[in-house]
């Protein structure tokens, strides 16, 4: 699957187009760890040496090239967006495993696409682009990635429903950017917030209506 | 956006149609949906007891029982 | 999978999404990770901590004699030179560089009390804590050590 979808440019503030494609392979793995590792790090040193600890990403010492083995099996599916030829966010989905299952009481059990992974070219993070003195590039490639996760799941048949653990300083995003459901810590998940999606957040997720 | 697809048609018992349809109804999605879930569970399985990994499931008292797949 | 095309749609997210965080997924290893790389002021103090020893040791003074010729607390100097995180007062910092014989300055980088402006001084000071050992009597080396780093404080 490729496909093309709009991002916006941080310096003209304009729409430009980009895709969203499934063909996922290990050489995109290799440009993340190449190409955003050492900026990630460098832009985590500058915060660190700057005091703003609470800056610092929490994903700093990620490795997607880890995830190779995990490209040939059916229940998990990864999503990139690219610009221009280079990468610009990468995604891990589940379709299948421990979990999968909603966990809000009102569908309870009910299947959902998890979100395992999500990271986005630290040239795209404000803080981090700002630690090293940049502007950042792009704007709605994490919204992009999300919207993914959502049409994967109406796909399946799974109405919209994505669930996931936040990383802390990404929970606001997932609350109040993408509207998702907070439904609690998790504790075997080292206290993780779990935020989930009913069918009716996703769908205005992915229409752009607002919650009156 | 996906790949071609592929038909197939699925012989089943009655008992299993019934369990089929059960399971669709409570996970509120097709029978499609449903096998294709099941097909994806069945590769991960396989490959992890490949791999020497075990399958538990785990009750409430923390008691394991080892599940033997085929 | 047919993605949103509503230019007001993307704008609104663009601008939701602004100055966040983003990223789901491995966590805790990150920050652990992230802990046991201990900041640059750290590394200083344990030099600073170093020099203190040893030119306490050099000239063979006890931590109470120490104390009664700087006009120092006591306390102050336990705490300097037995725990990492014990902040110093700048007065008694002062003290310790005139005892010393070394610009004030450069011993109110290596405590930690203000920072290092390059590298090559946090380097330099890295370096000097790794040469020296926390032995009774300061071996040749230790000596040596004692009075390069003492001639490099005053020189730069």
């Amino acid at each position: 699957m490729r496909t093309h979808v709009t991002i916006i440019d941080f310096k003209t503030a304009k729409p430009v187009e980009a895709e969203v494609f499934d063909e996922v392979t290990v050489d995109h793995f290799l440009e993340a760890q190449q190409e955003w590792r050492p900026i990630v790090l460098r832009a985590a040193r500058e915060l660190a040496r700057r005091g703003a600890r609470e800056l610092i990403p929490q994903h700093l010492h990620w490795d997607w090239t880890s995830k190779a083995p995990q490209l040939n099996v059916l229940a998990n599916i990864f999503y990139g967006v690219s610009y221009d030829g280079k990468l610009q966010g990468l995604m891990k989905v589940e379709t299948v495993g421990e979990y999968c299952r909603c966990r809000l009481p009102e569908q309870d059990g009910k299947p959902l696409v998890y979100v395992d992974y999500l990271e986005v070219a630290p040239w795209n993070l404000k803080p981090l682009a700002e630690a090293l003195g940049n502007t950042p590039r792009f704007k709605a490639v994490g919204s992009r990635l999300v919207e993914a996760a959502v049409l994967k799941s109406v796909e399946e048949e799974f109405k919209g429903r994505v669930g996931l653990h936040s990383l802390p300083m990404s929970e606001q995003f997932y609350l109040r950017v993408c509207g998702m459901t907070a439904v609690g810590r998790d504790v075997a998940k080292q206290n993780l917030l779990w935020l989930e999606y009913t069918p009716e957040q996703a769908g205005r997720f992915l229409s752009g209506v607002r919650k009156p | 956006m996906s790949p071609d697809k592929r038909t197939m048609t699925l012989n089943l018992t009655e008992q299993e149609m019934r369990v089929l349809e059960d399971l669709c109804v409570r996970k509120d999605v097709s029978k499609t949906a449903l096998l294709r879930q099941a097909l994806r569970l069945y590769q991960m399985v396989d490959a992890r007891l490949g791999r020497g990994e075990k399958l538990f499931f785990e009750d409430e008292e923390k008691k394991k029982a080892e599940l033997m797949v085929v | 999978m047919k993605f949103n095309t509503d230019p007001e749609w993307l704008e609104r997210q663009a601008a939701l999404e602004d100055n966040s965080y983003v990223s789901v997924g491995g966590f805790v290893w990150a920050v652990e990770e992230l802990e046991r790389r201990r900041p640059a002021a750290e590394l200083t103090r344990a030099a600073f901590i170093r020099l203190l020893q040893l030119a306490r040791r050099d000239r063979r003074l006890t931590l109470e004699q120490l104390s009664d010729k700087l006009d120092v607390e006591l306390g102050e100097l336990v705490g300097l030179e037995t725990d990492e995180h014990y902040s110093p007062q700048p007065r008694t910092v002062k003290k310790i560089a005139e005892f010393l014989n070394v610009p004030a300055e450069k011993l109110f980088v290596l405590s930690g009390l203000t920072r290092a402006k390059d590298a090559h001084f946090e380097e330099a000071a890295l370096r000097f804590a790794a040469r020296s050992q926390p032995t009774e009597e300061l071996s040749d080396e230790e000596h040596q050590a004692l009075q390069d780093y003492v001639k490099f404080l005053c020189e730069r």
